[in-house]
């Protein structure tokens, strides 16, 4: 392989910078995480003791964060739901048939990605503040299902595309009918695409706050719009145990997803996760 | 994408259509494979066309409506007027800063992991996108800490007895754009990265036998390699900074307010829906400025790519 040798200055130069942007990445998230078990609430860097208070008291008598903390969980678990349902048919319509305005409704899946949140969320708020649905936590599951289920479509499209369709042609010839071909064949090699569609919508949902924002009402707070609205006014030290348990929840979500891809052996050449479709980019050749 | 995404609502297919078209359609439903594919679509267009299109629809009507009734453009003139005038000017100013940056950090290091072996790339890739799961709202609030009169970065600088610590990194525009680059930087990284690895590194090593020297050859043969993705990331980035809320909100001062935050604020403090809904399409209208550009710049480089393969 003929390659453009690089200078040793170069390189010392790059990758000194390279540490210093994934610094700037990371270091927020570690400080938070290391933050959330030292006495003294911020400042010190690394705390001069450690304690477990600031958790126990998100749990204390009288706390808001239990309620908001189930609220979150559990619009989150129904836009999971929704978004899944939606994901997988659309899916199939835009990979396995012959779809008339196919790009259309492409472009119509993936368009809550780019348009503003804010005018996503507004509009919302218009439909359901007449009916009477503020605060309602279906109406926040439906709101996050919006932007939820075009990361589940992209997921669940190259999950599609990766299986082989003669094997389910085979199944078909050898006599299985259309049933037994998806619960046999197709929802096993699926499995693992679609438990990471899941994972993704319930990260999206449950870290979403805009939409939140503008559906909730005085006594039905989600956990981000919580810790915004405590973040206004001041710094508590609840806010960082919080937000490391926000960061446990993804990270775990996250790994969950690598060792499932691991153990079913899916996109090896790509990495530990399905980056673009995850990221929100369209993967492969319709990126350009 | 962005061509497809601008793409009106598909046109459901039992609209009345002539009667040519219809033979056609006719044809097209007769077919299994066609009829599968538009039962399988039916539940994500209809929910979208409920939940995104129609509120969308219902914010422009609103945005159109005079306070007795009636149509108007006087929320787009008051849009355009005064302190409105200045926070939209605030948002295109914020955005711009934000998505260059993004852009040269976003540069340099996937320049740097494009040279990696497997294994490494992979490790940094992997501190690039577990933050981008980490909700933007926490990582907000770790710059807070890091950057406050007493955070971590003021203690450390006044410990070390650097004049002039501790320094104003919070509550203005420093601290915005530091804050939104760290939200934006995975995408601009991602795209960029996807270009870089593309690259046939052996033009580099061909140029550099021909006795081109080293700023030469980045001028002329690598960055022309990767403008696209560079025009690509930028774009995407300011698009998406445009909407932006919850790092301005947090980390600026009076002076930082961003378009979202306007919407905000009249929505849920002055009930003043008519107002909010035209700023919000201005910020679509926007957008969609943006999205068109995108297009504009892929086909026409699409086009230089023909000459040059015709030539």
């Amino acid at each position: 392989m003929i390659e453009l040798r690089s200078t040793l200055a170069g390189r010392i130069c790059l990758t000194v910078l390279s540490t210093l942007i994934l610094l700037f990445l990371a270091l927020p998230i570690v400080l938070i995480v290391v933050t959330s078990f030292g006495s003294d609430a911020f400042g010190s860097f690394p705390p001069d003791s450690w304690t477990l208070s600031w958790y126990e008291n998100l749990f204390a008598d009288g706390s808001k964060w239990p309620a908001a903390l189930s609220l979150s969980a559990l619009v989150a678990a129904m836009t999971t739901v929704f978004s899944l349902a939606l994901g997988m048919t659309a899916a199939t319509a835009l990979v396995r048939s012959e779809l008339p305005l196919r790009s259309a409704v492409y472009g119509l899946v993936l368009a809550p990605l780019v348009i503003p949140q804010v005018v996503v969320a507004l509009g919302l708020f218009l439909l359901f503040e007449p009916a009477a649905m503020l605060g309602s936590p279906i109406a926040i599951a439906l709101g996050h299902t919006v932007l939820a289920s075009p990361i589940a479509v992209m997921i669940l499209m190259a999950t599609l595309k990766g299986i082989d369709e003669r094997l389910e042609d085979a199944a078909a010839s050898m006599g299985a009918s259309r049933l037994t071909v998806a619960r046999r064949i197709t929802f096993p090699l699926a499995a693992p695409g679609m438990i990471a569609a899941a994972v993704f919508s319930f990260i999206t949902s449950f870290d979403e706050f805009f939409i939140s924002q503008f559906l909730s009402s005085v006594d039905t707070v989600t956990l981000p719009v919580q810790v915004f609205n405590v973040l206004q006014f001041d710094v508590d030290p609840s806010v960082t145990a919080v937000s490391a348990i926000l960061i446990a929840v993804a990270v775990v979500a996250l790994a969950l997803v690598g060792v499932v891809r691991k153990l079913s052996g899916t996109g090896k050449q790509d990495g530990l996760l399905p980056t673009e479709p995850a990221v929100g980019l369209p993967a492969g050749s319709e990126t350009r | 994408m962005a061509g497809s995404l601008l793409a009106s609502k598909p046109t459901p297919a039992v609209t009345p259509s002539p009667v040519p078209r219809r033979g056609r359609l006719r044809r097209a439903l007769s077919d299994r494979r066609t009829r599968f594919g538009l039962l399988n679509a039916a539940p994500v267009v209809v929910y979208l066309l409920i939940l995104f299109i129609y509120p969308i629809f219902s914010t422009l009507l609103l945005s159109l409506k005079g306070e007795e009734g009636g149509w108007t453009l006087h929320w787009y003139a008051d849009a355009f007027r005064g302190a409105n005038l200045e926070i939209l000017l605030t948002t295109l100013r914020i955005s711009t800063e934000t998505s260059l940056l993004s852009l040269v950090i976003g540069f340099l290091l996937a320049a740097a992991v494009s040279r990696l072996k497997p294994l490494w790339a992979g490790l940094v890739m992997l501190v690039v996108i577990v933050p981008h799961f980490i909700s933007a709202l926490v990582r907000t609030y770790g710059w807070i800490i890091l950057l406050g009169e007493h955070g971590v970065i003021n203690n450390a600088l006044t410990d070390l007895h650097v004049p002039g610590a501790p320094f104003q990194l919070l509550y203005n525009e420093l601290g915005v754009v530091i804050g939104t680059t760290s939200v934006m930087l995975p995408y601009t990284v991602l795209l960029l990265y996807a270009v870089m690895r593309g690259t046939d590194r052996r033009l580099l090593a061909a140029a550099a036998g021909m006795g081109a020297g080293r700023l030469t050859i980045f001028r002329r043969i690598y960055l022309p390699l990767v403008a696209p993705g560079l025009v690509n990331a930028g774009i995407l980035c300011f698009i998406l900074c445009l909407g932006y809320y919850l790092t301005p909100a947090l980390m600026g001062g009076p002076k930082q307010t961003m378009v979202a935050s306007l919407i905000d604020e009249q929505v849920m403090r002055q009930n003043q829906w008519n107002g909010a809904s035209a700023l919000g399409i201005i910020l679509l209208l926007l957008t969609f400025a943006g999205l068109l550009l995108l297009r504009l710049v892929k086909s026409l480089g699409d086009a230089a790519r023909k000459r040059g393969a015709a030539s």
